[in-house]
Parts: structure tokens; C-alpha cells; sequence
């Protein structure tokens, strides 16, 4: 452990961790479908603060590596796809949602409080740094999976699959202080891919039914 | 011995490569079958390998124990038909001029990858990497069932892939949770990921963590295998999907899902207890089979209706498995049917597709006399699904039945209870299409090498079906008895 005492560098990652659940309230609160994806790039870099911040303090290097990725994949690529995307399209807001504004905060409220109720079990298993980082990586992705179930719009679905994304990586360097080498370079490779899946699908979707308004599609059903 | 289990993986992967530069199709064709050759024959050594000498396994990468073998075997052999299948039915969509040279050589590539990265999944050792593979598997079929680009097809590829990360993603939180609890034990290395590792150090694993990590990777992977309530996106994805690609997601895909279950159970037992798992599997294997029993009557699509029974078959290896004891033998016995059966009725069924450009079960009777190749599919398929004896899902469903009427007969009446209903409801559906009297309208009629390669396909499944009813080669024995210990099941089977 260099410099830094053990209770700095835990305030510090739980800063950032904070942060980044901040982020997830912003992209809740947002209409904007552009500035839905700004918010995704920002809670990308808090990410690789993070990550940056936990390699320094134990001194595992390739969580470096993996900042780096952070940086390049999902605070960049993917928003620029993302972005393209949208430019594309003919709405720039998400008008109707299945739940409003107020309501998904509050919700998003509840779920926050659910993940540290699931993992308060387990928390004492962690390390010492980074022992709050687990709960908060939960509430990430229960968050991104309301995003994707109150939103009708492709692209906000998107959205919240890569803030699950997200917390999965927080639940993977802060928590475990980074999964194998191998292991998180195979899992960005899988995501930069469906990032790639998502932009032709949604690109199908216009051309066909002539919007990327989920809803349309409900011919398929018992 | 190391090349059947090489072979196996690596001869997807490597034709579909080059089907990057081979721009003939004549080539494509015989470079097919030579896959499909490869991919049934190595499973079957691969089994004969493991079951005499022991788990094979390669660097740190790849290690195939009798349960990976099993399961190698249950996707080797309808990967190498499916694959036969494939060339006879999207060639017969080329020569018909729906799908252009550029598309039929992007359908192989992403096919092969697809089977590639599932017969991976089964043989690595590290945790995490199986769900890389399986997350390939996931996006490699994403883009394979919106292949036609319909507008059926894109929503149900789009469902397919919004529901499908959920649970993936769900997965690798649990997958996460498992390594930050044996890391623990272990320290921080990658053997805190290898299961055959973790198989070892599993009873000091921690109980309340294992457990949550359980459940999340029985509900994401679940939500791969179709279990209820994950499965809506399952008969939209086989009802649109290109029939070789549907009857690879059945009889494949929904198989390696239940392995990565499998593999985390074994664990999780370790720590807590067989208890808790076999009440959740058991839970999820009822709601399964009851939903899918009922709604197999409503169902005008036949290509839906094989969706449905997928999961009821699912289910029932689920209940199996939760059960433990034999009815693990019951479980194993029941994938490896189910998947030969399933891919069966579907490449019957992608014919009747092909002829009649409509996929109405009410319109399409008289198959037997109008189509007998799909006929005859169809209806002996139907009949091993619907569990009739000898065949091999009658043997696990007895299996099953009679392990839950030993240890909770409750059980057992409920079990009983809907696979009659089961029984019923799929039997009627597809006596609807074999029998009767064939319609005045015409279907078209299908080139020969479309009927030569999916009669081949077909005829190899439903060979190996009667092989299987009638006799039990002595490796499957043996594996079979490999694999129970695992369970901490013991007993006679056959």
C-alpha cells in the first residue's frame, strides 16, 4: 500500500463510487436522449477514476489496464455509436415513458436501499478499502435495469444496459479488486460487440417500422 | 489423448474463419460437411476418452471432465446435423434467390461462431471465460435471428437481446460475487475462477454469498435456458428465427444454459447444502412446464409450438435435477433426448416452412402422405416429446417420476399431473399436421439438395433416438456414473 492511509483511499473510492450512482440518478431524471449519453460517458470516466484509484492503492497493475479501457471503449466509442445513432433518428426527447420522472427517482430511491439490504450479509467478506463499493455496484444495476424496463425508446434501453455494465465493473474492481486479466479484457471485447449489435439492430428497427419507439413492436404475443 | 476435444472446438471456429475467403459456394458446401463429420465424430471419442481415462484437459484453458463431456456430446452431435441441415436450408433460400451470396457467407460465418463459442463454454475451465463464451453465444444468435430482417424477426431480436443481456448480465454479477467470495480462500488469482479449483475449496466457501450468487446466476442464466418467467423472449426468437438457427437455440443453447447452472449448483451444494438449490430449480422446473403444458393447446404456429415444448422439456430436467439423486441420471438422459428429438421436429418443420411459406398448424395436415420426410420427422419427433416409450425421454421421465415418488410424493403427483396434460396437448397438436388429408393448395416443391442434406440431417437424429431407446452404449454408462458422484447421488440406472 503505497502512501495514502487505508481510510483516505476508502473515503476516496467511495467518493467516486458515489458518484457514479449520482450519475445514474441524472440519466434517470434526463429526457434528452443526447444528453442521456453524455451522462453515460461521464459515469464512464468516474469508472475509471475509480478503477485508476484502487490500482494505485494495491498496487494491481493491470486495473490499470482496465482503466484505460474504460476510457477508450465506454467513455468514448460507445458514445460516439451511441451519438450517430441518435443523429440518425428523428426525436432527440423521450416524450412518454411507462413511468415519470418523479416516480423513477423515487423508485430508483427504493432500490438503492434494497441493494445495501441484500449485500449487508456479505459486505464483511471484502477487502477493508473497498468495502462499500459492492452495494453501490448493486444499486448501479438495479438502476440500469429500471432504466431499461421504464424507457421505450432503443437507445435509452441501450443506455441502461451499459450502466448494468457499469456496475458490474465497479462490482468487479472495487469489490474484487478486478476480475483476471483475461477475463475483464474478454468481457469489454463482449460489450464493445454489443454495442455494435444494438447500433445495426436499432438502425434495422427505423428502416422497418420507421421509429425506434419499442412499443410499436408488439406483434409477437400469445 | 487431446485432439477429439481440440478438434471439436476448433473446427467451427476455423471454417467459419475461412469462410471469409472462400466466395464459392460449392466450397462452402463440402467444407460444411466435412464440419459436421468432425463435430459428431469427436464428441463421440471425446466421450470414449473421458469415460476410460478421466477429465482431458489442455494448459489452463480447457478442461472436459464427464460432465462437460456429456454435454459435449448432447451439442456435438445436433451441432454436426444442425450444421448439415443449414447448408441443405439456407442453400435452398439462395437458390431461391431470397438470400444473396454476401448474406449465405455471413449466415455460415456467424452460424459456426455461434456453435464455436457454445461447445466452448462447455470445455473451459475458468468461470468467467464460459460466460464470455456464452455472452458470444448470445450476440453471434442475436444477430442470426434477426437475420431475415422481417419485421417479426427484428422484434424478435431485439427481445432477444435486451432480455438476454438482463440475465447475462445478472450472471456475471453472480459469477463476480462467486470469485469475491473465493478470493477470499484462494487470494487474488485466476485460479479463483477454475471451477475444478473451487470444486475443492467449496465447503469453505461462504454460505450467505454462494447463496446470492446462486440465485443471481440461476435467474440470468435462466433467463438463456427459457425458464418461466424469462422465457418470453424464447417462442418469439424460434418462431422467427431461420429454422436451422431455431432448432440450434432449442436443442444447443438452452443445453449449455442448464450446463452453467449445473456448474454453479455443484459449487453452491458444497457450501450450502443440496437443499436450497433443489427447492429453486425445482421451483422454477414446475412453473416451467405447467405454463408451457397449457399453452401448447393455444398455439397456431408450429414453429412456436416446438418453442413451447422446449421449455416444458427444459423444465423437466430442471425438476430432475432438483430433485438430485437418480433424478440426476433423469436429467442428463432427458437433455440429450430432448435435443435430438427437438432438432428433428424443427428440421421437419423448417421443410414444411420452405414448401408452404406459412407457418398455420391448421393448414397444413396430411403431412405423412404430402411430405414424407418432414411427415415422418414430425411425427416420430412428436411422439419421443410427447414420451412415448421406448424411447429415451420415456425412460427419463419414468426416472424422474419414480426418484420424486421415493423422496416426495407430492411431487411426484404434480409432475405426473402436468406431463399428462403435457402429453396431451403436444400430441394432439402435431397429430393435426402428420394426419389427415392433405389440402388443395400446392406447396411449392423443394430442390434435391435441400431434401438430400435435411433427410440426411433428419435421418441421423432420428437414428440415434432409436439407437438410444433401444441400447445404452457402454460409455454413457460409465460417464453417467462419472458424473453422479458430483450430485452426491448414487443408485442403478438401466
Amino acid at each position: 500500500m503505497p502512501n495514502l492511509p487505508i481510510n483516505i483511499g476508502s473515503y476516496l473510492v467511495n467518493l467516486c463510487s458515489a458518484l457514479l450512482l449520482l450519475t445514474c440518478f441524472a440519466i434517470v431524471a434526463q429526457r434528452r436522449l443526447m444528453a442521456c449519453v453524455d451522462l453515460f460517458a461521464l459515469q464512464s470516466v468516474f469508472l475509471a477514476v475509480t478503477a485508476t484509484l484502487v490500482a494505485y492503492l494495491t498496487g494491481i497493475h493491470h486495473i490499470y489496464l482496465a482503466a484505460v479501457l474504460t476510457i477508450a471503449i465506454k467513455a468514448m466509442i460507445l458514445p460516439r455509436i451511441l451519438k450517430k445513432i441518435v443523429r440518425q433518428l428523428n426525436v432527440q426527447r423521450e416524450v412518454s415513458m411507462y413511468v415519470n420522472i418523479p416516480t423513477g427517482l423515487l423508485i430508483c430511491g427504493a432500490l438503492v436501499i434494497l441493494a445495501f439490504f441484500i449485500t449487508e450479509p456479505i459486505v464483511h467478506l471484502g477487502f477493508l478499502l473497498t468495502q462499500d463499493s459492492l452495494a453501490i455496484a448493486l444499486a448501479i444495476v438495479l438502476i440500469g435495469f429500471f432504466i431499461m424496463v421504464s424507457r421505450l425508446k432503443a437507445v435509452t434501453q441501450v443506455i441502461g444496459f451499459l450502466v448494468i455494465e457499469n456496475g458490474l465493473f465497479l462490482a468487479a474492481t472495487a469489490a474484487a479488486y478486478g476480475m483476471p486479466l483475461i477475463v475483464e479484457l474478454g468481457i469489454f471485447f463482449d460489450v464493445l460487440v454489443a454495442g455494435l449489435i444494438v447500433g445495426i439492430y436499432t438502425h434495422q428497427i427505423q428502416e422497418a417500422f420507421g421509429s425506434v419507439d419499442t412499443s410499436r413492436m408488439k406483434a409477437l404475443k400469445e | 489423448m487431446i485432439w477429439p476435444i481440440i478438434l471439436l472446438i476448433a473446427t467451427p471456429f476455423l471454417i467459419g474463419v475461412s469462410g471469409l475467403v472462400v466466395r464459392n459456394r460449392q466450397t462452402l458446401d463440402v467444407l460444411h460437411c466435412v464440419q459436421a463429420g468432425i463435430m459428431v465424430v469427436s464428441s463421440i471419442l471425446l466421450i470414449d476418452e473421458v469415460s476410460v481415462s478421466g477429465p482431458v484437459s489442455f494448459f489452463y484453458f480447457l478442461h472436459a471432465d464427464a460432465i462437460s463431456a456429456w454435454f459435449d456430446l448432447v451439442i456435438g452431435i445436433v451441432a454436426g446435423t444442425g450444421t448439415l441441415y443449414a447448408v441443405g436450408y439456407v442453400g435452398e433460400q439462395y437458390d431461391r434467390g431470397h438470400v444473396s451470396l454476401k448474406r449465405f457467407r455471413q449466415f455460415f460465418l456467424l452460424f459456426d461462431l455461434y456453435l464455436g463459442v457454445m461447445l466452448l463454454a462447455v470445455n473451459v475451465e475458468n468461470l468467467g471465460i464460459m460466460w464470455i463464451a456464452i455472452e458470444g453465444a448470445t450476440l453471434s444468435a442475436a444477430l442470426l435471428i434477426g437475420f431475415e430482417r422481417s419485421k417479426g424477426a427484428l422484434e424478435a431480436g431485439w427481445k432477444f437481446v435486451i432480455l438476454s443481456s438482463v440475465g447475462i448480465a445478472l450472471a456475471l454479477f453472480g459469477t463476480i460475487l462467486v470469485y469475491y467470495t473465493s478470493e477470499q480462500l484462494l487470494g487474488i488469482t485466476e485460479e479463483a475462477l477454475h471451477w475444478a479449483t473451487l470444486y475443492e475449496v467449496g465447503d469453505q466457501l461462504d454460505p450467505s454469498a454462494m447463496k446470492i450468487a446462486f440465485i443471481c446466476i440461476l435467474v440470468g442464466y435462466g433467463t438463456k435456458a427459457g425458464l418461466v418467467p424469462m422465457h418470453t423472449w424464447l417462442p418469439d426468437a424460434h418462431g422467427e428465427a431461420p429454422t436451422p438457427v431455431s432448432a440450434m437455440l432449442s436443442a444447443n443453447m438452452l443445453t449449455m444454459a442448464i450446463y452453467a447452472i449445473l456448474r454453479f449448483k455443484i459449487l453452491t451444494d458444497q457450501s450450502v447444502g443440496t437443499e436450497f438449490t433443489g427447492t429453486l430449480l425445482l421451483g422454477f422446473g414446475f412453473f416451467s412446464v405447467g405454463l408451457s403444458a397449457i399453452v401448447l393447446l393455444l398455439q397456431e404456429d408450429f414453429k412456436r409450438l416446438l418453442a413451447f415444448s422446449s421449455i416444458e422439456h427444459i423444465g423437466i430436467a430442471l425438476i430432475g435435477f432438483g430433485l438430485g439423486g437418480l433424478g440426476v441420471f433423469g436429467g442428463l438422459w432427458h437433455l440429450l433426448n430432448h435435443a435430438l428429438a427437438k432438432s428433428a421436429a424443427f428440421y421437419g418443420a423448417g421443410l414444411v416452412l420452405i414448401t408452404h411459406e406459412h407457418k398455420f398448424i391448421a393448414r397444413v395436415p396430411g403431412l405423412l402422405r404430402k411430405h414424407p420426410a418432414a411427415g415422418v420427422a414430425l411425427f416420430v419427433a412428436g411422439l419421443v416429446l410427447a414420451g412415448m416409450p421406448p424411447f429415451g425421454l420415456f425412460v427419463s421421465e419414468i426416472t424422474i417420476a419414480v426418484n420424486a415418488m421415493a423422496t416426495a410424493p407430492m411431487i411426484a403427483y404434480g409432475f405426473l399431473g402436468v406431463l399428462t396434460v403435457a402429453f396431451a396437448t403436444l400430441l394432439f397438436q402435431i397429430l393435426r399436421m402428420v394426419l389427415g388429408v392433405p389440402m388443395e393448395t400446392h406447396g411449392s416443391t423443394v430442390g434435391v439438395r435441400c431434401r438430400a442434406f435435411s433427410t440426411a440431417a433428419i435421418a441421423v437424429n432420428l437414428g440415434a433416438l432409436i439407437f438410444l431407446g433401444l441400447h445404452v452404449p457402454d460409455g454413457l454408462h460409465n460417464l453417467i456414473g462419472a458424473i453422479l458422484p458430483f450430485f452426491h447421488a448414487e443408485g442403478e440406472y438401466f
